[in-house]
């Protein structure tokens, strides 16, 4: 990034603006006004006394000597250059001459008592007034400049007063407000933009990058979100791939146990067909019923893992759980009418919906009853049905065999009943188990 | 006549026992060990039997290509993959979905029952207790006394659909929705009158059926 494109840079040229262009308020807004009214120009002269003192001293010895024509003649020029003073002059013989403009309160003959009188006025409250002998004589009489007191004032006083001043000044302070206001405003939309990018998930779950106008700081953040962007692409395509991997490779090793598997239930059934001796038929038998114990223990193997990554898809839904379990049962029911079972099954009057993954519920059915018939086929009985407990719907499934502390002749239900309460779990249900030695009731229920 | 069917599987001590057993079983076993050429035998196969991983094309690509230039023919997946994601992209064109390993006798009845249902099999006679039941020409005579029994057309359909689906317990929903063509409520009656009826009708004593078999809180089953 170069230095002149930085924000900071960009904020210090704004001070630094306001800085400089403060002092040059007044100037600024007075040089218009210099070109505009010449009578300031006028009022300037008179601002400073001593100078017309000086001026009128100066001008009073010039004269010394001088006839009266001449006194005249120089008090017309100087009046046409001070226009706004009013001059006069008395002669040694006390008569006001050349009085312009003219004033009532100046005598025209002059006696001394007139002179005390106005010398005094003159320092006090009256206008500014100027007293000068011409030819530094009293013998040849004395000139009289004045002007009002409001020209030798200084001009501070009327500033303040100045209300166009005062709006100009505001003017500029809102200017640099508006400014800096423009700036900072311009930063926060990038920055709302840019956390608007930060927060929205795009197609793939991961935020879009963000599109980079400007090379400052914000840009920056911008390139620095947008890399970070890629990596996580780029994690979260390894980690896909990486899952896919071990989906695929836990799939492959089902499938490789499950082919040789089948070759061996095959040859199995094959020798059910020979002449074999009543031991012969016992071994067979047992072949038969591990392979189908490992097949399920595979099934559950596989769905364990996958369950417990968090990789079974799930697709919750409104179900009618009767319509649910009796499709489970009629695919059972064989199994228990061959194992000879009581299959007691019995539905409330109004149905029962709950909001579960009809698959995984009919995994959860199956895997129970598989468990029945594993381990509880000394009750022969299995009871399905729908009661009122604590206030919700529970589905029951019932058994009557030795009760699962009691151990059963065949071990491995552990897994099967893992996957259960994963799933369970999952789909925001819960479960009570009730076992002695005279049997077992499960109760599947919504969680509250 | 002796059925067809199509063996797609490249195992080949599964694939020579499975084709040994559904031939001693009364059907013509075409067996191949990949996907390719089966698109040859699909003219006279009557249901095709099909493995899930095979070298080249697998089988959900086969099945799928298959049942698209031949929706009648029924497709059964043999697969060891047995996850429900598999079974449910399976589910999407195949019919049925068996995984390994199997009983010989649950894959028969499950090739038995697929080439029913795509009326592959038309028994031309069907005896059941007291009753011959002609399917083809909507005939059912009570043989005791030789005369026909005359249903209704709710009670044919419902009888026939039973009798399509032997041996298997038919729920509740399933009868009413393949008789009536619309969703079942829990808790309606029409169809437990519709059986009643038809009981009176084809049982010997209706009171205790023998044909039409009650499987409590479950559904209904004929035996054959």
């Amino acid at each position: 990034m170069k230095i002149r494109q930085s924000l900071l840079m960009k904020y210090l040229l704004i001070i630094t603006g306001a800085l400089i262009l403060w002092p040059l308020v007044l100037p600024i807004y007075y040089i218009p006004k210099e070109f505009l009214d010449k009578e300031i120009k006028q009022k300037i002269m008179y601002l400073d006394t001593e100078k017309l003192e000086q001026m009128w001293h100066r001008e009073a010895s010039k004269l010394n000597g001088a006839t009266p024509e001449k006194i005249n003649k120089r008090l017309q020029t100087l009046k046409e250059q001070y226009s706004m003073a009013t001059m006069f002059w008395v002669d040694a013989d006390g008569n006001t001459k050349l009085m312009s403009p003219n004033q009532i309160n100046i005598p025209n003959q002059w006696t001394l008592q007139d002179s005390v009188e106005f010398m005094k006025k003159s320092v006090g409250t009256g206008p500014f007034t100027i007293v000068s002998y011409i030819g530094g004589d009293s013998n040849q009489g004395f000139m009289v400049f004045q002007v009002p007191r409001s020209l030798t004032e200084p001009l501070s006083a009327s500033a303040i007063d100045d209300m166009y001043l005062l709006v100009f000044a505001f003017l500029v302070f809102a200017l640099f407000l508006f400014i800096s206001w423009l700036f900072f405003s311009k930063i926060r939309r990038r920055l709302v933009q840019l956390q608007t990018a930060m927060t929205e998930a795009g197609e793939t779950g991961i935020p879009d990058k963000v599109a980079i106008s400007k090379i400052d700081e914000i840009g920056q953040l911008g390139q620095a979100f947008n890399h970070m962007i890629d990596e996580l692409t780029k994690s979260r395509k390894r980690e896909q791939e990486e899952e896919a991997l071990r989906k695929q490779l836990i799939a492959n090793i089902s499938h490789d146990l499950r082919t040789p598997l089948t070759t061996i239930r095959g040859h199995a059934y094959s020798l059910q067909k020979e002449s074999l001796s009543p031991k012969g038929e016992e071994s067979l038998h047992l072949i038969e019923s591990k392979v189908d114990m490992l097949s399920q223990l595979l099934d559950n193997l596989l769905s364990y893992t996958l369950l417990s990554a968090g990789k079974y898809t799930i697709k919750q839904k409104e179900t009618d759980m009767m319509r649910l379990i009796r499709a489970s049962l009629v695919s059972w029911y064989p199994v228990f009418e061959k194992e000879g079972f009581e299959v007691d099954v019995r539905w409330p009057e109004k149905g029962l919906v709950w909001n579960v993954d009809p698959q995984w519920f009919t995994r959860i059915i199956d895997n129970l009853f598989q468990n029945v018939v594993r381990h509880a086929k000394s009750g022969r009985y299995v009871g399905v049905h729908t009661e009122e407990k604590e206030g919700r719907n529970v589905v029951v499934i019932e058994d009557r065999g030795p009760g699962m502390n009691n151990g059963s002749h065949e071990k491995g239900a552990g897994i099967g009943l893992s996957i259960v309460s994963l799933m369970l779990k999952e789909m925001n249900l819960d479960w009570t188990i009730e076992s002695s030695s005279s049997g077992t009731r499960i109760y599947l229920h919504e969680k509250n | 006549m002796r059925k067809n069917l199509l063996y797609i599987e490249d195992n080949k001590e599964i694939g020579a026992w499975v084709s040994e057993d559904l031939t001693e079983r009364g059907y013509h076993v075409i067996w191949l060990t990949s996907g390719e050429g089966a698109i040859g035998h699909m003219e006279i196969a009557d249901l095709v039997i099909l493995d899930i991983m095979l070298p080249g094309l697998d089988g959900f690509s086969i099945g799928q290509r298959l049942k698209k230039e031949f929706p009648k023919t029924p497709i059964l997946l043999l697969s060891a993959r047995s996850s429900i994601d598999d079974k449910l992209q399976g589910l999407h064109f195949a019919d049925d979905y068996v995984t390994k390993p199997f009983h010989p006798d649950e894959l028969a009845a499950r090739v038995e029952v697929l080439l029913r249902r795509f009326g592959k099999i038309s028994p031309p006679l069907i005896q059941l207790a007291h009753l011959s039941i002609h399917l083809d020409q909507n005939i059912i005579v009570d043989s005791r006394s030789n005369a026909e029994i005359i249903l209704t057309a709710k009670q044919f359909q419902i009888f026939t659909y039973l009798l399509r689906h032997p041996n298997q317990i038919l729920t509740k929903e399933q009868i009413y929705e393949a008789v009536w063509g619309s969703p079942y409520m829990e808790g309606d009656k029409t169809l437990m009158v519709h059986i009643r009826h038809l009981r009176e009708k084809i049982e010997k004593n209706p009171s205790q059926p023998q044909i039409i078999e009650t499987i409590r809180g479950i559904g209904y089953r004929v035996k054959q």
